[in-house]
Protein backbone atom coordinates (compact mmCIF):
# COMPACT_ATOMS: atom_id res chain seq x y z
CA UNK A 1 0.00 0.00 0.00
CA UNK A 2 2.59 2.38 1.15
CA UNK A 3 4.17 1.55 -1.91
CA UNK A 4 1.47 2.54 -4.26
CA UNK A 5 1.35 5.85 -2.68
CA UNK A 6 4.92 6.01 -3.57
CA UNK A 7 4.49 5.02 -6.48
CA UNK A 8 1.48 7.36 -7.19
CA UNK A 9 3.60 10.30 -5.83
CA UNK A 10 6.09 9.80 -8.70
CA UNK A 11 2.98 9.44 -11.09
CA UNK A 12 1.82 12.93 -10.04
CA UNK A 13 5.15 14.58 -9.55
CA UNK A 14 5.97 12.98 -13.21
CA UNK A 15 2.35 14.89 -14.65
CA UNK A 16 3.31 17.92 -12.85
CA UNK A 17 6.38 18.41 -14.64
CA UNK A 18 5.03 17.10 -18.13
CA UNK A 19 2.16 18.89 -18.67
CA UNK A 20 4.19 22.60 -19.42
CA UNK A 21 5.70 20.57 -22.67
CA UNK A 22 2.67 19.65 -23.52
CA UNK A 23 0.59 22.96 -23.08
CA UNK A 24 1.91 24.91 -20.56
CA UNK A 25 1.99 28.09 -22.52
CA UNK A 26 -0.05 31.44 -21.19
CA UNK A 27 -1.26 32.59 -24.07
CA UNK A 28 -1.97 36.16 -22.46
CA UNK A 29 1.31 36.59 -21.25
CA UNK A 30 2.29 35.57 -24.36
CA UNK A 31 0.84 38.24 -26.33
CA UNK A 32 2.56 41.11 -23.57
CA UNK A 33 5.71 39.44 -24.58
CA UNK A 34 5.69 38.98 -28.17
CA UNK A 35 5.02 42.55 -28.21
CA UNK A 36 8.66 42.95 -29.92
CA UNK A 37 7.79 40.60 -32.84
CA UNK A 38 4.95 42.28 -33.73
CA UNK A 39 6.83 45.01 -35.87
CA UNK A 40 7.16 42.38 -38.91
CA UNK A 41 5.31 39.36 -37.84
CA UNK A 42 2.26 41.50 -37.39
CA UNK A 43 0.40 41.51 -33.80
CA UNK A 44 -1.90 39.51 -35.84
CA UNK A 45 0.29 36.99 -36.51
CA UNK A 46 0.35 37.65 -40.39
CA UNK A 47 3.30 39.45 -41.83
CA UNK A 48 2.82 41.77 -44.45
CA UNK A 49 6.40 42.20 -45.71
CA UNK A 50 6.75 38.67 -47.28
CA UNK A 51 10.49 38.23 -46.23
CA UNK A 52 9.00 37.54 -42.87
CA UNK A 53 7.12 34.00 -41.80
CA UNK A 54 3.09 33.91 -41.18
CA UNK A 55 3.19 33.04 -37.39
CA UNK A 56 -0.56 32.51 -37.05
CA UNK A 57 -1.94 29.36 -36.40
CA UNK A 58 1.39 27.50 -36.76
CA UNK A 59 2.05 24.59 -34.57
CA UNK A 60 2.51 25.46 -30.73
CA UNK A 61 5.66 22.71 -31.00
CA UNK A 62 6.91 23.80 -34.26
CA UNK A 63 7.20 27.88 -32.90
CA UNK A 64 8.90 26.48 -30.00
CA UNK A 65 11.58 24.41 -31.26
CA UNK A 66 12.97 27.57 -33.91
CA UNK A 67 12.70 29.94 -30.97
CA UNK A 68 15.44 27.48 -29.72
CA UNK A 69 17.40 27.03 -32.40
CA UNK A 70 17.28 30.46 -33.19
CA UNK A 71 18.38 31.69 -29.60
CA UNK A 72 21.37 29.02 -29.13
CA UNK A 73 22.29 29.58 -33.26
CA UNK A 74 21.52 26.13 -34.22
CA UNK A 75 19.84 28.16 -36.95
CA UNK A 76 21.55 31.14 -38.41
CA UNK A 77 19.82 34.26 -38.17
CA UNK A 78 21.10 37.13 -36.66
CA UNK A 79 18.54 39.62 -36.08
CA UNK A 80 16.63 36.50 -34.84
CA UNK A 81 19.14 35.45 -32.71
CA UNK A 82 19.33 39.26 -30.58
CA UNK A 83 15.55 38.89 -30.35
CA UNK A 84 15.34 35.59 -28.66
CA UNK A 85 18.43 35.80 -26.48
CA UNK A 86 16.74 37.21 -23.49
CA UNK A 87 13.90 34.78 -23.69
CA UNK A 88 13.38 32.31 -21.30
CA UNK A 89 11.70 28.38 -21.86
CA UNK A 90 8.77 30.17 -20.16
CA UNK A 91 8.82 32.54 -22.40
CA UNK A 92 9.19 30.83 -25.90
CA UNK A 93 6.35 28.60 -24.50
CA UNK A 94 3.99 31.43 -23.67
CA UNK A 95 5.11 33.47 -26.75
CA UNK A 96 4.07 30.16 -29.04
CA UNK A 97 1.00 29.18 -27.05
CA UNK A 98 -0.05 33.08 -28.54
CA UNK A 99 1.30 32.50 -32.09
CA UNK A 100 -0.50 29.45 -32.55
CA UNK A 101 -4.16 30.45 -31.41
CA UNK A 102 -4.28 33.12 -33.41
CA UNK A 103 -6.50 32.65 -36.44
CA UNK A 104 -4.74 31.22 -39.28
CA UNK A 105 -3.94 31.71 -43.12
CA UNK A 106 -1.70 28.47 -43.08
CA UNK A 107 -2.51 24.67 -43.77
CA UNK A 108 -0.50 21.94 -44.24
CA UNK A 109 -0.20 20.30 -48.15
CA UNK A 110 -3.06 18.39 -47.71
CA UNK A 111 -5.47 19.00 -50.43
CA UNK A 112 -2.87 20.81 -52.36
CA UNK A 113 -1.25 18.82 -54.56
CA UNK A 114 -1.18 17.22 -57.92
CA UNK A 115 -3.69 14.23 -57.56
CA UNK A 116 -5.41 15.99 -54.77
CA UNK B 1 16.28 70.71 -63.30
CA UNK B 2 13.63 68.95 -65.40
CA UNK B 3 16.35 66.72 -66.66
CA UNK B 4 17.10 65.55 -63.05
CA UNK B 5 13.49 64.95 -62.16
CA UNK B 6 13.49 63.10 -65.89
CA UNK B 7 16.40 61.01 -64.42
CA UNK B 8 14.72 60.40 -61.17
CA UNK B 9 11.47 58.84 -62.58
CA UNK B 10 13.31 56.55 -65.07
CA UNK B 11 15.14 55.33 -62.25
CA UNK B 12 12.42 54.79 -60.27
CA UNK B 13 10.61 53.37 -63.38
CA UNK B 14 13.60 51.02 -64.02
CA UNK B 15 13.52 49.95 -59.95
CA UNK B 16 9.98 48.97 -60.18
CA UNK B 17 10.77 46.92 -63.19
CA UNK B 18 13.39 45.27 -62.12
CA UNK B 19 11.41 44.31 -58.65
CA UNK B 20 8.21 43.33 -60.35
CA UNK B 21 10.46 41.07 -62.45
CA UNK B 22 11.73 39.88 -59.15
CA UNK B 23 8.91 38.60 -57.31
CA UNK B 24 6.83 37.95 -60.45
CA UNK B 25 8.74 34.69 -62.01
CA UNK B 26 7.72 32.09 -60.28
CA UNK B 27 5.56 29.32 -61.59
CA UNK B 28 2.85 28.33 -59.73
CA UNK B 29 1.64 25.04 -62.12
CA UNK B 30 5.48 23.73 -62.04
CA UNK B 31 5.36 24.57 -58.03
CA UNK B 32 2.17 22.66 -57.74
CA UNK B 33 3.90 19.80 -58.97
CA UNK B 34 7.46 19.85 -57.19
CA UNK B 35 5.76 20.31 -53.77
CA UNK B 36 4.13 16.28 -54.28
CA UNK B 37 7.75 15.67 -52.75
CA UNK B 38 6.84 18.03 -49.27
CA UNK B 39 3.44 16.22 -48.92
CA UNK B 40 4.93 13.34 -46.92
CA UNK B 41 6.05 15.00 -44.06
CA UNK B 42 4.23 18.44 -44.55
CA UNK B 43 1.03 16.90 -45.68
CA UNK B 44 0.39 15.35 -42.67
CA UNK B 45 -1.86 17.53 -39.76
CA UNK B 46 -0.06 17.49 -37.10
CA UNK B 47 2.82 15.72 -37.42
CA UNK B 48 6.42 15.20 -35.91
CA UNK B 49 8.61 13.72 -38.86
CA UNK B 50 9.52 9.99 -37.44
CA UNK B 51 13.75 11.12 -37.72
CA UNK B 52 15.04 12.84 -37.10
CA UNK B 53 11.94 13.22 -34.48
CA UNK B 54 11.28 17.17 -35.32
CA UNK B 55 8.29 19.63 -35.32
CA UNK B 56 7.02 19.93 -39.13
CA UNK B 57 5.56 23.31 -39.60
CA UNK B 58 2.84 24.35 -41.73
CA UNK B 59 4.38 25.61 -45.14
CA UNK B 60 0.64 26.50 -47.31
CA UNK B 61 -0.10 30.07 -47.30
CA UNK B 62 3.09 30.84 -46.07
CA UNK B 63 4.47 34.29 -47.15
CA UNK B 64 6.76 33.85 -50.49
CA UNK B 65 9.68 35.59 -49.95
CA UNK B 66 10.22 33.61 -46.65
CA UNK B 67 9.47 30.09 -48.28
CA UNK B 68 12.69 31.32 -50.61
CA UNK B 69 15.40 32.37 -48.04
CA UNK B 70 14.04 29.20 -46.26
CA UNK B 71 14.90 27.14 -49.21
CA UNK B 72 18.31 28.51 -49.75
CA UNK B 73 19.12 28.30 -45.91
CA UNK B 74 18.92 24.91 -46.06
CA UNK B 75 20.18 24.64 -49.81
CA UNK B 76 23.79 26.74 -48.17
CA UNK B 77 23.55 25.47 -44.71
CA UNK B 78 22.11 28.49 -42.43
CA UNK B 79 19.59 25.87 -41.76
CA UNK B 80 20.89 22.27 -40.94
CA UNK B 81 18.16 19.60 -40.45
CA UNK B 82 19.56 16.98 -42.62
CA UNK B 83 15.50 16.32 -44.66
CA UNK B 84 15.30 19.66 -45.87
CA UNK B 85 19.17 20.42 -46.74
CA UNK B 86 18.76 17.19 -48.63
CA UNK B 87 15.58 18.06 -50.69
CA UNK B 88 16.77 21.81 -50.68
CA UNK B 89 19.72 20.85 -52.55
CA UNK B 90 18.12 18.56 -55.46
CA UNK B 91 16.40 22.10 -55.93
CA UNK B 92 17.33 24.81 -58.71
CA UNK B 93 16.80 28.19 -58.30
CA UNK B 94 13.87 28.84 -60.60
CA UNK B 95 12.23 25.67 -58.47
CA UNK B 96 12.46 27.52 -55.45
CA UNK B 97 11.06 30.07 -56.77
CA UNK B 98 8.04 28.00 -58.49
CA UNK B 99 7.26 25.99 -55.16
CA UNK B 100 7.10 29.67 -53.20
CA UNK B 101 5.09 31.21 -55.46
CA UNK B 102 2.35 27.99 -55.18
CA UNK B 103 2.25 27.82 -51.68
CA UNK B 104 2.17 31.61 -51.15
CA UNK B 105 -0.99 31.55 -53.48
CA UNK B 106 -3.32 29.41 -51.70
CA UNK B 107 -2.90 30.78 -48.09
CA UNK B 108 -6.80 30.78 -46.93
CA UNK B 109 -8.77 33.86 -46.90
Amino acid sequence: MKRALTLLSFGMAFALVATPLLAGGDSANGKTKAAACFACHGADGNAVDPQYPRLAGQYYGYIQQVLHEYKDGRRNNPIMKGFTATLSDQDIEDIAAYYSSLPTKLDTLKGHVQGD
Amino acid sequence: MIRLQLFGLATAAALLVCSGAAHATGDKANGRTLVYTCNGCHGVPGTDNAYPQYPVPKIAGQNEQYLINALHGYKTGDRTHPTMVAQAQSLSDQEIQDIAAYLSSIASK
